[in-house]
């Protein structure tokens, strides 16, 4: 008894720090999203739903659309690139394992606004890709691939890929591979096997690795700015917008609280699945 | 229900306590109070103590800090704002700087909300040369508060080899030449302000009918766009524009980056030409505002005003930066745009209200989204 007590003011430090830095601004975004915009363009806190109301408003509709869209089609690839990648470390990469993690951990110690800029100077109509497309004559003239909505989507792949490969590669890694030689013993072909046996054995990796990149994904600004077109404009534009154009931060705000609350939805989902399922969650 | 729930009735004690802590914060500002009591005192020109400057990043050659440094003995130190509506909130929190570079909509602002401090410009010895245009402006009307350092013009910049007939006109922002190619400023200001040029509407119309017209001229011109960006230099250079609404001192920049910098052409539109500018502030929670002041009368000499716009390619409307401008353009003369020249022509960006400003923002969302 004494030593849980003792154990438990441990929970002080990170407490202290998660209200100071987390709970309270998250709770003054959360107050703002009530207030108004005063003369001076500063923001007033107060009572209203009048923002909240403005959120719903049809304008938003296509915004918030085109943000889930192309976070989930983000976490179609993630997963279609990613599986196959944690799969070969974990399985076969022996000794190297490790280094190759390393590998894929190390770009992104680099700023993502940084990697960013990296594909509009790759892409670029007279950029590196292109020259060597016309150069090889795979191409006549440049394609045009960044402005558009692929790129957008490239962007977010190459950004968040790697939350989806590390929750793989834990699970695929932690799985019993005498299970597959089981599915193999009972006549199952390799896809069979892979459909039966793989696929839900590392189901939990596959839920947070879903769950890690969607959400981030969703709002999302880098890459609609610095890699979209006239269409692309997705939420976390808008919302900074709010801030640094519109001078609107009540409204923005209250877009960030409403935008919070649907993740949060898929939050509360991951986490009962993955308490459920008694599986390991990252 | 497990003893770590939250019960129905923590949860509504805890919802109660967060509606108590919003009641007392109703009606407050997201930032505290500030000692605004240097306000209303004129700035004296005389060293003071260190200068902070806080500026756009790459906008000022750093030599310029470097002499000044060297002649008065102070160290001279620079810190960058990467947008205006966050270097206001720093100096609402009170940060400590003491010479800003506001855009003149938020000089006004700054003005009006009592962070900026007044000084006798007539004690600025170069400020005589400054181009009229600044000497009652509509956001300082007795040019008490604020100095310009630099303006642009805004109109439309193309690739020749790409686009032969152009018009003079906002029309050229759906050129069929450059259909697909064509890049719009990303900035509701200058996207909604020539799209009112063009309905020969007045620049900042607020009102509603007329906004509705140019919201469907917008809709209309994104057909043929490519991207709305600010980043004009980078667009040229990397042929993503065959054409694209800019301001006249990127289109400098870009013709730096390329071999035959003739391949870019700018002009301005015979509807109107808007202008901005960049004006030199002390705020109030300066601690050296003496030498804030002998700092900007550094800035606006001759000597240092062409050494300026030859670095960052901004014109400043003051001797010495309005003839390096116009050398650095000799070639394509369109891009040196006199503030005399324009007459009537010129314009500049206001919206008075904050009403204003949101029915801007959400006709340029609704044109975005």
């Amino acid at each position: 008894m004494t030593s849980k007590r003792f154990w438990d003011w441990f929970i002080f430090p990170g407490g202290v720090w998660i209200a100071l830095l987390f709970a309270v601004p998250l709770f003054l975004v959360l107050a703002l999203s009530f207030g108004h915009v005063d003369d001076f363009g500063r923001g007033v806190y107060g009572f209203s739903l009048d923002n909240y109301k403005d959120v719903f408003d049809a304008t938003y509709v296509p915004v918030l659309l085109r943000s889930v869209g192309y976070a989930l089609a983000t976490v179609i690839l993630c997963l279609l690139i990613g599986y196959p990648v944690a799969y070969f470390i974990a399985r076969y990469g022996g000794r190297y394992r490790y280094a190759l993690l390393a590998a894929l951990v190390i770009p992104f110690f680099v700023n993502y606004l940084v990697r960013t800029y990296a594909w509009v100077a790759l892409l670029a109509d007279q950029g590196l890709v292109n020259n060597l497309l016309v150069d090889w004559g795979l191409a006549e003239s440049p394609i045009q691939m960044i402005n558009t909505p692929y790129a957008v989507i490239g962007g977010l792949v190459y950004g968040y890929i790697i939350f989806m490969i590390l929750p793989l590669y834990g699970s695929i890694e932690r799985m019993d591979p005498s299970v597959i030689e089981a599915g193999k013993d009972l006549y199952g072909s390799p896809f069979q096997t892979f459909l039966h046996v793989t696929l839900p054995a590392t189901q939990a990796g596959i839920l947070a690795g879903c769950v890690l990149v969607f959400l981030p994904a969703v709002g999302d600004f880098v890459s609609a700015q610095l890699l979209g077109g006239p269409d692309t404009y997705m939420v976390g534009n808008l919302i900074q917008d709010q801030f640094f154009a519109a001078s609107n931060w009540p409204f923005g705000s209250a877009l960030t609280v409403v935008m919070m609350l649907f993740l949060a939805v898929w939050m509360v989902f991951y986490l009962r699945r993955a308490s459920k399922g008694e599986a390991e969650v990252l | 229900m497990s003893e770590t729930d939250l019960s129905r009735r923590q949860l509504f004690v805890a919802g109660a306590g967060l509606v108590a802590a919003a009641y007392g914060l109703a009606g407050c500002t997201v930032e505290r109070p500030l000692d605004r009591s240097a306000a209303g005192n004129l700035v004296e020109p005389k060293i003071d103590g260190d200068l902070l400057i806080f500026n756009w990043a790459q906008y000022m050659d750093p030599q310029i800090k470097k002499s000044f440094a060297e002649k008065y003995g102070v160290e001279v130190k620079e810190v960058n704002f990467d947008n205006l509506e966050a270097m206001v909130t720093k100096l609402r929190a009170g940060g400590s700087y003491d010479l800003i570079f506001p855009s003149t909509e938020y000089v006004l602002r700054l003005r009006n909300e009592q962070l900026i401090r007044p000084f006798d410009r007539s004690k600025l010895k170069n400020a005589d040369s400054l181009t009229p245009f600044y000497d009652s402006p509509w956001y300082d009307p007795n040019s008490e508060f604020s100095v310009p350092y630099a303006y642009y013009t805004t109109g439309i910049a193309w690739n020749t080899n790409e686009v032969k007939e152009m018009t003079e006109s906002w029309n050229d922002m759906s050129n069929p030449e450059a259909l697909g190619r064509i890049f719009m400023l990303d900035d509701f200001q200058e996207g909604i302000g020539q799209a009112n040029l063009l309905n020969g509407f007045y620049l900042n119309t607020e009102k509603s009918d007329q906004l509705e017209v140019s919201k469907q001229t917008l809709l209309d011109q994104k057909e043929g766009l490519r991207g709305f960006s600010t980043n004009s230099v980078q667009n040229l250079v990397s042929g993503a524009a065959a054409l694209t609404q800019a301001w006249n001192g990127d289109v400098v920049n870009a013709r730096n980056q390329v071999d035959d910098p003739s391949i870019f052409k700018y002009e301005t539109c015979k509807e109107g030409v808007p202008v901005g500018s960049d004006l030199m502030c002390i705020p109030v929670t300066s601690q050296s505002p003496g030498t804030a002041m002998l700092f900007m009368d550094w800035v606006l000499r001759p000597d240092n005003a062409y050494r300026n716009v030859m670095w960052n390619g901004y014109p400043m409307p003051v001797a010495g930066g309005r003839e390096a401008f116009a050398e650095l353009v000799k070639d394509d003369p369109s891009i040196d745009v006199d503030l005399s020249q324009l007459a009537d022509s010129a314009m500049e960006f206001r919206l008075d209200s904050p009403e204003a400003r949101q029915e801007w923002t959400r006709i340029w969302t609704e044109v975005k989204a």
